[in-house]
């Protein structure tokens, strides 16, 4: 077909004509090849320049056309529009650059270049073919990134036009800075007030699905049809259930930085960030696996927080380490002295060197609080009635819990005090019976009567017990002492254990011989033994049928014994006793050998024939163990088990008859204090549930001692240097056998902290996971084992927002951020000023005072070519706003040290002067050099010294002021180019994203369907980033409502002939268009994603792969006219 | 070349008219940076004059871009190129460019202070600022037994005119000869063949008497195949290693104290004696803030045994300058205008025995302080070379 071209060459005014020659450009365009007719206008792109196009196609029957005028960025569309119009396909029209590839650029020579310029256009035109755009539909959903304002008010456009939202926030909660800020210029609002509206409709909008604690993992596709992989990293907090009630941070032990309060305020491992966060759902930051297993909390009977508290210890807090410690357990006092700490057994570090002191720890911990200060819980009482009869550690246990949940509680104690073998069994040396007491005064404090004196069974009737309560605790415990059944036990001397220990505890005259003898070897042994020796015994000995390794108490108590004089005779065992004057003379004992394991698991002795040997003694003290006394529970019909036992179920305690539970020593025989706690607990627990009508039976978790391999204790120990537990103090031996005194001294603050330090999972960050907020969460949400997810989504547009960052101001030392405590950013003081921030609004210096002088300092790495040269233009206006919330707080005086004063939009100029006249802030114009402490002179002593020139004066001055703020630039995020690439889109110079027009097209981006809102496109305050946001959203809207894009057919195709299928096209293509065919093996372009680049067909060795509208024989063309 | 109007006594109005040309003829000297200055005043409030006296740079940036400098203004010749304003310029103007670009206009148009004016003519004609003849310097090698540089000699010392004729300073290049015999380097000097290296001489404005020095010492480097040359002055340093390549040179050129801390790095000199003293170190401006060596000498000091080493309060980039440097050290400075007395005091308030320097002009200027000061009894100011070789 005949080529007839049609030349305009536009004057754009003078813009062109000025220094191009546009008469001789049009004469020299006439005489090409194919041209018809060539003409010259001044604007080209106005209606009459357009209609000499329209017309001139009639006329000339022209069917293709040539435009010499600007960049074809700004006026292609206009002139393929009028083309199509005319009939001609949009793609047989050239534009050839003679504004700001010629005459802007060119003074001599101009002409020359624009001739060639519209040779090489006319050539192009002249091979081009007819094309066909593309058309995509549109996927109906939205993808934004960045929960900042920007991303929230885009978010709320698009949805409320009815279209779904992705909008992911890499942090917990959307709010973005401006959450974080407390008032906005110029109006004062406050920042909260006005944003939370907007992050609530977010939250509720059922249009949004708002994925935060999310990060974008992979994007690929086109517009229209992105395919986007989200990272959403674990919360271990199910969403679906959290409340955001807070009861879990309560209990938290881990105290880390606030990241929203910018370190100024703490927060734990489990938290919400701030109380308006959306979502209101807590997350934990674990960051690393505990390296123990925490085997303490899994061996202690009440599962206490064991490496909670030691954390808190490690910290200095002991107040709240003693909290989380009587969380659990009513009497950690007593505990902290005579628990035998199956915990310290099943410590992890008892692997690598030494199992941590814990019961030291514990000790320590109450001993740093006065129980008899410590305030007594708000409860709601239940009007329920519970009897416990008994006061042991098992009957205080449960009476504690029960008294917390609001039950009325009764305790029937036969003795004359409460405390049971706590009180009457346990030496005073080994718990001070002052300390008991406090521990249970407190539990009174809580609402529980104890009733001492009073012998169910005799000085009332069970029955009536039973009658008057809604349900009753046994827990008598085990009083009864076992005789040996020999010969002469009846003989005065000898004496049986628990009476002994029982008589010293209440200060009965009871005296013993200067040779003792005791018989046993456990608790109840050792402690008989240690009494003896401190009321006159001289030659003290325990008499033990087995050796050393069967005694059922721990070595260490052994030890204390063994320091204190006392000497052990094992293998042995008395046949009878001897009599003389009616007085005790000796005992006969013979020796034993160990034999078959019996029952218990220990070898059982077996007397050795002929060995029988005299022992000359003055007391004898039977320490063989203790029996329930239950006789007065036959009454009501109990069952009773072998050696008077009650029997009871034990998943719930409960006794063979309704609303009668039973617990402790009674129903196991003699045990330790802690299982006794246990069983009083667990019982308690039982009870409730009855009180409340709920079946009794609770899944209880099996607990199996984790114990470490052998390799993870290689590695423990190469990360763990040994360090041997810290030793408790205690008093000298020779003084402490004389009297009744505490020997264990406790540790020492720097003691405790040390110990404390050793525990490893103190020596992690983030969540120890110590299950406390597990325990507290009554919604069931924590999930330790959850898992971070991979979401896919489908979206047709994307619109970033992912804000900015603030430069670390430490990086000018000579303004001495980080160096002094009052230096401090920007944000630091929106979280000071800010009513709900650390301070609670109270502007102050590090050490709680108000400033009297404060320095702000504009431009801190902004405007400044060593950082960043641009201006982050929000910072004149914060400084303005600064100084007004400082005067109206502090009455300081202000200094504004500025370089230029840029107060743009609304209202921002008024309030400069308002600043300047009514509030009398001082204005300084010049750059201070630095921010130092070296005072000159009296009055600089104690300040901040400002020195800068004030450039105005032209005189250098020194201002010392109590504090300075640095207004730090706004820079890229740290991961601003890992986003760009993320999403194939450009940066500038400065890091930020780059625009696709910077006048007139500042929201999309050079990658089609990708948009840009707010700070990430560059700093801007919250009115421009709102704009921003609903221009992008507009974009969003405006291709969402045509449902369907076109895609400019400039294509890559590949000529199967000539194709090897060698896949190097495939490696150049950035956008992934290119695949191999099989079994054609022959390369494909998939047209949707191909951009046109044309890198392919560059690479291509056999030219197989040509670029539609840019073919081999075009680009030639143009390059042979460009040369003529 | 201040424009001035011609009703320039009337004292009710102080009205001027610029030059429209000076901005421009600075910036043809070399300024090519002064329209980029927006006048926030951090030099000024940087520049180590302010301590002592008042010093406008920024008013003066601003004159020269106006054009209403007055070139006969003593401040034109205050800047001792320190450079610490130059590191900080938030819109990277080279302030020591500038006033070198004024400078050349002034020395072209002959206005130059007269201390000046006789260094420059001793430079001239004898090679040295100090006025003494040529062939004397050499002499403090005298009795050294220190080679002249021949053909395939392995290093060439240049010990700056300072040491070789002040008496002062001397010790500098009598310690450095010390440590290259102990250390068995083969090593030469070339005595009356060197000139004045030049680097304050360019800093002053005379732009063709530097190029010539610099000629002159190419070619006798070169004539005598030269290829690596020790310096004891972080001047000479400076312009050997950043200003003569332009000129033609091409030789490696080390700093004393970087040769040091090599050697000491590959064990050549390993101390035996201690020096039980505690001392802290001064930056010159020219091997820090101009060359940015801050470690080196640090890491020498560190291996000098018994030291006990002090940061001064200013330090590194921070360092507080001397006053001789950009031709300060030829001219006299007022008594109570000294920065030099100000670091002394700074080093006596660290409670410092010695004050290490690794620089002549710094030397000169501190040992004359120390002496109007009266503390020589406390403080000593001594080379970092002078350092080592006693404990050698």
């Amino acid at each position: 077909m005949e080529r007839r071209i049609g030349v305009y060459i536009c004057h754009c005014g003078l813009n062109i004509a000025a220094t191009v020659d546009v008469k001789e450009v049009t004469e020299s365009a006439a005489s090409l090849r194919g041209v018809q007719i060539a003409r010259d206008y001044m604007f080209m792109c106005s209606d009459p320049g357009q209609d000499l196009i329209l017309s001139d196609i009639k006329e000339y029957r022209l069917n293709r056309v040539v435009v010499a005028s600007c960049s074809p960025l700004l006026h292609e569309r206009t002139f393929r529009r009028v083309c199509r119009e005319a009939g001609i396909n949009p793609y047989l029209f050239e534009m050839a650059n003679i504004r700001e590839h010629c005459s802007w650029v060119h003074d001599d020579g101009a002409t020359e270049k624009a001739k060639g310029l519209v040779r090489a256009a006319v050539m192009k035109v002249y091979y081009d073919e007819p094309l066909e755009p593309m058309e995509v539909p549109i996927v109906p959903n939205t993808l934004i990134v960045g929960g900042g304002i920007a991303g929230i008010q885009a978010a709320l456009n698009i949805a409320n036009a009815g279209y779904k939202v992705y909008l992911v926030e890499r942090e917990p909660s959307i709010g973005g800075h401006m959450i974080q800020l407390d008032k906005t210029f110029p109006t004062l609002d406050c920042s909260a007030c006005i944003l939370t509206p907007k992050m609530s409709d977010v939250g509720s909008h059922p249009n949004i699905e708002l994925l935060t604690y999310s990060e974008i993992d992979e994007v690929s596709g086109y517009i229209g049809n992105f395919k986007v992989k989200i990272k959403k990293k674990s919360k271990y907090v199910d969403e679906s259930k959290c409340t955001g009630c807070g009861l879990c941070f309560q209990g938290c032990p881990v105290i880390m930085k606030n990241e929203f309060d910018l370190g100024l305020a703490d927060r734990k491992a489990i938290y919400i960030p701030f109380p308006q966060a959306v979502p209101n759902i807590a997350v934990i930051d674990k960051r690393e696996k505990r390296p123990c297993e925490a085997a303490c909390v899994d061996a202690c009977p009440i599962h206490t927080n064991v490496l909670g508290y030691i954390r808190l210890i490690a910290e200095g807090r002991y107040k709240e380490a003693y909290g989380l410690i009587r969380d659990t357990n009513p009497l950690p006092a007593v505990c902290g002295r005579v628990c035998y700490a199956p915990c310290e057994e099943a410590c992890d570090r008892g692997q690598i060197d030494e199992s941590i002191a814990i019961r030291n720890l514990k000790r320590f911990a109450t001993d740093q609080v006065n129980i008899d200060e410590l305030e007594v819980p708000q409860i709601t009482k239940t009007g329920k009635r519970v009897a416990i009869i008994g006061s042991g550690p098992a009957g205080l246990a449960a009476a504690n819990d029960l008294a917390l949940e609001g039950h009325e509680v009764t305790i029937f104690e036969a003795l004359p005090e409460p405390g049971g073998m706590l009180r009457y069994a346990i030496p005073e040396y080994r718990l001070p019976k002052e300390i008991l007491l406090k521990e249970i005064d407190y539990i009174r404090r809580l609402g529980v009567e104890i009733r001492t004196g009073v012998q169910v069974g005799q000085d009332i009737s069970l029955a009536e017990v039973k009658r008057d309560h809604q349900a009753v605790f046994i827990a008598t415990g085990a009083h009864g002492g076992i005789r040996l059944g020999v010969e002469g036990e009846d003989i005065a001397g000898v004496i049986e254990g628990i009476r002994f220990l029982r008589a010293v505890n209440i200060g009965e005259k009871i005296s013993v011989g200067k040779k003792v003898a005791v018989i046993g070897g456990g608790n109840t042994a050792i402690d008989c033994a240690r009494t003896a020796k401190r009321i006159g015994g001289e030659d003290v000995r325990v008499v033990y049928r087995r050796s050393r390794d069967e005694m059922p108490v721990s070595s260490v108590e052994v030890a204390e014994m063994e320091k204190e004089g006392v000497k052990i005779d094992f293998l042995t065992m008395p046949k009878h006793f001897l009599s003389e004057n009616e007085g005790l003379s000796g005992m006969e004992c013979i020796r034993m050998k160990l034999g078959e394991p019996d029952d218990s698991g220990r070898p059982r002795p077996v007397p050795i024939k002929g060995s029988e040997f005299t022992m000359p003694v003055d007391t004898v003290i039977d320490a063989l163990g203790q029996v329930p006394e239950t006789e007065f529970v036959q009454e009501l019909g109990l069952s009773l088990g072998k050696m008077g036992t009650i029997e009871i179920d034990h998943k719930t305690g409960a006794t063979n008859i309704e609303e009668v539970f039973a617990g402790g020593d009674v129903v196991t025989g003699p045990a330790s204090v802690i299982e006794a706690i246990g069983a009083g607990k667990r019982i308690a627990c039982s009870i409730s549930r009855y009180l409340r009508g709920e079946p009794l039976e609770v899944e209880e978790e099996e607990l199996g001692e984790e114990k470490l391999s052998k390799r993870d204790i290689k590695d423990l120990q190469n990360r763990f240097p040994t360090q041997k537990r810290v030793e408790i103090g205690e008093e000298p031996i020779e003084e402490r056998v004389g009297d009744f005194r505490e020997v264990t001294l406790g540790y020492t603050p720097s003691e405790a902290v040390t110990e404390a330090l050793r525990c490893l999972a103190g020596q992690m960050e983030g969540c120890i996971e110590c299950h406390e907020c597990e325990r507290r969460c009554d919604a069931k949400a924590i999930d330790y084992e959850m898992k971070d997810e991979i979401v896919d989504v489908e979206v047709g547009s994307i619109i970033l927002a992912t804000g900015y960052q603030q430069i670390d101001p430490s990086v000018i030392p000579q303004y001495g951020y980080g160096r002094y405590d009052n230096v401090i950013t920007g944000l630091e003081f929106e979280r000071l000023s800010d009513a709900a921030g650390p301070t609670e609004g109270q502007i102050q210096l590090k050490n709680g005072q108000p400033p009297n002088s404060v320095a702000i300092i504009h431009c801190v790495g902004s405007r400044d070519k060593n950082f960043h040269e641009y201006c982050s233009r929000v910072c004149c206006m914060f400084a303005l706003k600064f100084a007004y919330l400082i005067k109206e707080k502090t009455k300081a005086e202000v200094y504004q040290m500025y370089i230029d004063m840029r107060c743009f939009g609304e209202g921002h100029e008024e309030f400069y002067e308002r600043l300047s006249t009514e509030e009398d802030v001082k204005f300084i114009r010049g750059k201070p050099s630095q921010v130092t402490d070296r005072a000159l002179t009296e009055e600089e002593k104690g300040k901040l010294i400002v020195t800068v020139e004030d450039t105005l004066l032209g005189s250098l001055i020194r201002v010392p002021v109590d504090m300075v703020i640095l207004c730090n630039a706004l820079e890229p995020t740290a991961d601003a180019e890992n986003v760009a690439r993320l999403f194939s889109i450009s940066r500038r110079a400065d890091g930020f994203f780059m625009e696709r027009h910077v006048k007139l097209d500042p929201i999309s981006t050079m990658n089609d369907g990708i948009f840009i809102a707010g700070c990430c496109e560059g700093p801007k305050d919250i009115t421009d980033s709102v704009a921003q946001a609903k221009a992008a959203a507009s974009e969003v809207l405006s291709l969402l409502t045509r449902g369907k894009v076109e895609i400019e057919p400039i294509v890559a195709s590949v000529n199967d002939e000539f194709c090897s299928g060698c896949g190097l096209c495939e490696k150049m293509c950035p956008y992934g268009a290119l695949s191999l065919a099989e079994p054609e093996g022959v390369m494909v372009v998939n047209q949707a994603l191909c951009k046109g680049c044309g890198s392919c067909a560059v690479i291509c060795p056999s030219e197989a792969i040509s670029v539609s509208h840019f073919t081999r024989l075009q680009i030639l063309g143009q390059v042979e006219a460009l040369a003529s | 070349m201040r424009g001035v109007a011609e009703n320039r006594d009337m004292k009710t109005m102080d009205i001027v008219n610029p030059i429209s040309e000076a901005a421009e003829a600075i910036i043809e000297a070399g300024g090519e940076t002064l329209k980029s200055c927006y006048q926030c005043g951090l030099c000024t409030a940087t520049c180590p004059w302010n301590l002592v006296r008042s010093f406008l740079i920024r008013k003066l940036i601003h004159e020269s871009q106006i054009g209403l400098l007055e070139l006969e203004s003593d401040d034109v010749w205050l800047c001792a190129t320190c450079g610490d304003c130059v590191e900080r310029c938030p819109r990277g103007v080279e302030i020591i460019d500038i006033f070198t670009a004024i400078r050349r206009i002034g020395t072209h148009w002959g206005v130059i202070p007269k201390a000046l004016k006789t260094a420059m003519g001793s430079i001239r004609t004898l090679g040295n600022p100090w006025g003494e003849a040529r062939e004397a310097r050499a002499d403090w090698a005298k009795d050294l037994g220190v080679k002249p540089f021949t053909a395939g000699t392995e290093l060439l010392y240049y010990p700056c005119c300072t040491p070789a004729y002040d008496r002062r300073a001397r010790r500098i290049a009598l310690a450095t000869v010390d440590i290259l015999k102990k250390v068995g380097v083969d090593f030469g000097i070339l005595g009356p063949e060197e000139n004045c290296c030049g680097e304050s001489v360019r800093k002053v404005g005379e732009e063709d008497l530097f190029r010539s020095l610099a000629q002159a010492n190419i070619e006798a480097f070169k004539r005598h195949g030269v290829k690596k040359i020790l310096v004891s002055s972080p001047h000479c340093y400076h312009t050997f290693k950043n200003e003569y390549p332009d000129l033609g040179a091409d030789f490696e050129v080390v700093h004393i104290t970087q040769f040091l801390a090599e050697l000491m790095e590959e064990g050549k000199i390993k101390p035996i004696k201690s020096f039980p003293k505690r001392i802290t170190y001064h930056d010159p401006c020219y091997l820090g803030r101009h060359n940015k060596i801050y470690e080196e000498p640090r890491r020498v000091l560190q291996g000098i045994p018994g030291l006990e080493i002090i940061e001064l309060p200013d330090s590194r980039e921070d360092s507080l300058c001397c006053g001789g440097g950009g031709g300060r050290i030829w001219m006299e400075t007022k008594k109570e205008e000294r920065f030099s007395d100000i670091r002394i005091q700074q080093a006596l308030e660290v409670s410092a025995e010695v004050l290490v320097i690794c620089c002549p002009y710094c030397m000169l200027n501190f040992d004359d302080s120390l002496l109007t000061m009266q503390k020589e009894d406390v403080l000593e100011i001594r080379d970092i070379s002078e350092l080592v070789n006693e404990v050698m």
